[in-house]
């Protein structure tokens, strides 16, 4: 009885019982991942707080000043910072539905045997496999201004010959959703290779009790696909969200945050600081700003999914 | 089981070797180990340049056996943050090219030593006074090049014919703004898409700043008050940069400019007119033969300006033998070598006895424009003071907004902020 034994596990919340009971063992066994989370993750952290209340400039002479809170005064007031927030809001909230949409629709469509599936599913996970600045530069090609331009010449087909040609990439209105596209079409094989697996992991049985209960194809969905599916969707949407934030490598290769701010992110505005500038304090004040509204975001999710997962 | 093991152990190996430079120990060992090593870090460049450098350096190390060169190529692209990265970390190399506007930012902050004591007086005299110039803070010279830049317009001359364009004969000859802007209008009626000339806009960095500043500088106005260095204000948002910065908009909004994603807008004949440097000269030449033409950019008011400087060579001052490291560096400005690394990437030589005997810089040579250019004071070298990273920056953030249409006063006087802002921080940049 598989399905049982499934729902107990998922039905019960299952106890973490945390290192202090396991004893030195555990905390010897831990000791390395700990060790390198303290040194990767925690320690830059920590500095980068730090040096955000600072003047900290890459390679200057001139002596460090605490400064206090002038530097998140600073980006806070900036036009261009401000809109990078806006912009990886706009990114997560448009890509991540999209992007987790698509895949599942995909998903469902290569999840049949059919001769030949493997070769399609290969074709669609492909774009996943590119490095994304190889991805980034062929879709500037596709989005080549003018009558030429693949893109261009794709909509004024569609459209039969009523599509204006636009420059994509330094169209104030046209650039961000150049960029959500060419990233949903890369991203989106990971996600599909990930729901495809959560999709053969669902029983044939409880299909055939929906169908003898009546369900019809609809109902099988609601019912048994998505409940199913409901691990998997949850990790693909942490995943999808937090590689949202993380928008750099298209914004940099295809318009560096033009045309005016459109498609700038937080990330490209303190890689720009720090290198470009070498103001390392307000790229610090930046990413402290980031982490804090990724944190404040996973948190939300952890606890909807937890929520959720109790509520079964 | 097994065989997942031996991979385990094939990756940690694998990722020692490459943490450690396995590889790269195994060739060093042997004879060479009485050699000093100067390590010196190049630009990519192009193809044919990188060819030279790599062959200089072969041919180097292959003449003498007291010093072994190992040389390092980084991508232009992120070459000063590269820069700024491995000095904080400790890894500059001995000798380090660097693009020229950058020099004085690298004194600033402690990274260079005076170049003029390893370098005998015969080497400094023949050098070309704008490398000189450039090469030069603080009465100490700190850098040389072994070649200055050149930026002008390249034309056909068979569709400027056909248009009735008159053709100037030298950088004081140059078309008024008023003049190239008709002769865009009419190259443009006669080219099936109306995109006849090539700003490069496929570049982006510090080509905007290069490029784009000399238009500025031929209106009157500058990047930034070159009194004292200590703002921009009303210099780089002034009325004479405000007018520049809009015929160029002007240009990209009535649709003259060729965006070149391909950067092929020249060599494919899309185009009549490419505003280009040096480095373009043997592409074009190839595909446009007797019919390329060479001339000044145009006159916005105050004379034809254009850019200077380029690639320089300066000696860290972590460098553990920059006596060797300078007999590199001569070594690389002796006139065949220039001549070498001239004929590849076009440049114009940086020292006289190279001119002398270049194919292409001497009087009636096809390239001589850019060495009137440099000689006669028509060329502008980029604002020589540590705040130039954020200068470029600034202004690239501007010229980008210009580029995509936003108002052209207000980009300006953002990039104006900035710059103000960051010479505040930084007290002015003292003299250390």
């Amino acid at each position: 009885m598989p399905e049982i034994q499934r729902g107990a596990v998922a039905g019960k919340s299952v106890h973490n019982p945390g290192l202090g009971r396991e004893g030195p063992a555990a905390w010897l066994m831990a000791a390395p991942a700990l060790l390198g989370l303290l040194i990767f993750m925690a320690a830059p952290f920590i500095l980068a707080v730090g040096v955000s209340f600072t003047n900290l400039r890459l390679g200057s002479p001139l002596p460090l000043e605490i400064t206090g809170v002038e530097q998140y005064r600073r980006i806070l007031g900036d036009a261009g910072f401000q809109r990078a927030l806006l912009n990886n809001a706009l990114f997560a909230v448009v890509a991540v539905p999209l992007q987790t949409g698509l895949a599942l629709s995909l998903a469902l469509l290569l999840n049949r045997s059919l001769r030949g599936v493997g070769l399609l599913r290969a074709v669609f996970f492909m774009p996943v496999v590119f490095p994304m600045s190889l991805v980034a530069v062929v879709w500037m090609l596709i989005y080549a201004p003018g009558p030429d331009g693949m893109m261009n010449g794709l909509l004024d087909f569609i459209s039969l010959g009523a599509w204006q040609p636009r420059d994509f990439l330094h169209d104030p209105v046209w650039a961000m959703p150049a960029i959500i596209l060419l990233s949903v079409w890369q991203g989106v094989g990971f996600q599909m290779v990930i729901l495809l697996a959560g999709l053969q992991g669902i029983p044939e049985e409880l299909y055939q009790a929906a169908a003898i209960d009546g369900a019809g194809r609809w109902h099988r969905f609601r019912h048994v696909t998505l409940p199913q599916l409901r691990n998997p969707l949850i990790f693909v949407t942490l995943v999808t969200v937090i590689l949202a934030f993380r928008l750099f490598d298209q914004v940099q290769i295809m318009t560096q945050g033009g045309p005016n701010n459109a498609t700038t992110t937080v990330m490209l505005e303190a890689v720009r600081a720090v290198f470009d500038r070498q103001q390392v304090a307000r790229a610090s004040a930046m990413t402290v700003v980031f982490f804090v509204i990724v944190l404040v975001i996973t948190w939300l999710q952890r606890r909807l999914a937890r929520q959720e997962r109790e509520i079964e | 089981m097994k065989r997942s093991i031996a991979l385990a152990w094939f990756f940690i190996a694998a990722g020692l070797c490459v943490a450690t430079g396995c590889t790269r120990e195994k060739s060093d060992a042997g004879q060479d180990q009485n050699r000093i090593t100067v390590s010196a870090w190049v630009h990519s460049g192009r193809a044919a340049e990188r060819a030279v450098i790599q062959d200089q350096v072969r041919r180097f190390n292959g003449a003498q056996d007291r010093i072994r060169v190992k040389l390092t190529v980084i991508p232009e692209g992120s070459y000063n943050a590269q820069v700024q990265a491995a000095a904080v970390a400790g890894d500059l190399p001995d000798a380090l090219e660097f693009d020229g506007p950058f020099l004085y930012n690298y004194i600033w902050q402690g990274h260079l030593t005076p170049i003029e004591k390893y370098l005998p007086a015969s080497v400094t005299l023949d050098l070309l006074p704008s490398i000189v110039q450039q090469g030069t803070y603080d009465g100490k010279l700190y850098s040389v090049g072994v070649y200055d830049s050149g930026l002008g317009l390249y034309a056909r001359r068979s569709l400027l014919q056909a248009v009735h364009a008159r053709i100037p004969a030298g950088p004081g000859d140059a078309w008024t703004v008023k003049e190239f802007e008709a002769i865009l209008a009419r190259l443009a009626k006669r080219d099936p898409d109306g995109r006849v000339l090539d700003l490069k806009l496929n570049y982006a960095n510090e080509w905007y700043t290069y490029a784009f500043s000399p238009p500025i500088q031929s209106a009157g106005g500058d990047l930034i008050n070159r009194s004292d260095y200590q703002s921009a204000d009303g210099v780089l948002n002034g009325p004479a940069a405000v007018a520049a910065m809009t015929h160029i908009q002007n240009w990209i909004k009535h649709g003259y400019v060729d965006p070149n994603l391909d950067d092929n807008a020249f060599t494919a004949g899309r185009v009549a007119l490419s505003w280009a440097g040096h480095w373009e000269y043997r592409r074009y030449a190839d595909a446009a033969g007797d019919d390329l033409v060479l001339v000044p950019l145009p006159d916005f008011g105050a004379g034809s300006k254009t850019g200077q400087g380029s690639w320089n060579w300066g000696i860290t001052r972590g460098a553990r033998d920059p006596q060797a490291a300078a007999i590199f560096i001569r070594f690389l400005l002796r006139p065949d070598e220039v001549l070498r690394m001239t004929a590849a990437n076009g440049a114009v030589p940086a020292t006289r006895t190279a001119i002398a005997r270049s194919k292409f810089y001497g009087p009636g040579r096809p390239l001589r424009l850019f060495a009137e250019q440099l000689l006669h004071g028509y060329a502008v070298p980029r604002p020589r003071t540590p705040a130039y990273p954020v200068i470029t920056s600034a202004f690239q953030q501007a010229f980008a907004d210009i580029r995509n249409g936003a108002e052209v006063k207000k980009a300006l006087d953002k990039a104006v902020a900035v710059i103000d802002q960051d010479i505040r921080d930084n007290k002015g940049y003292p003299r250390q």
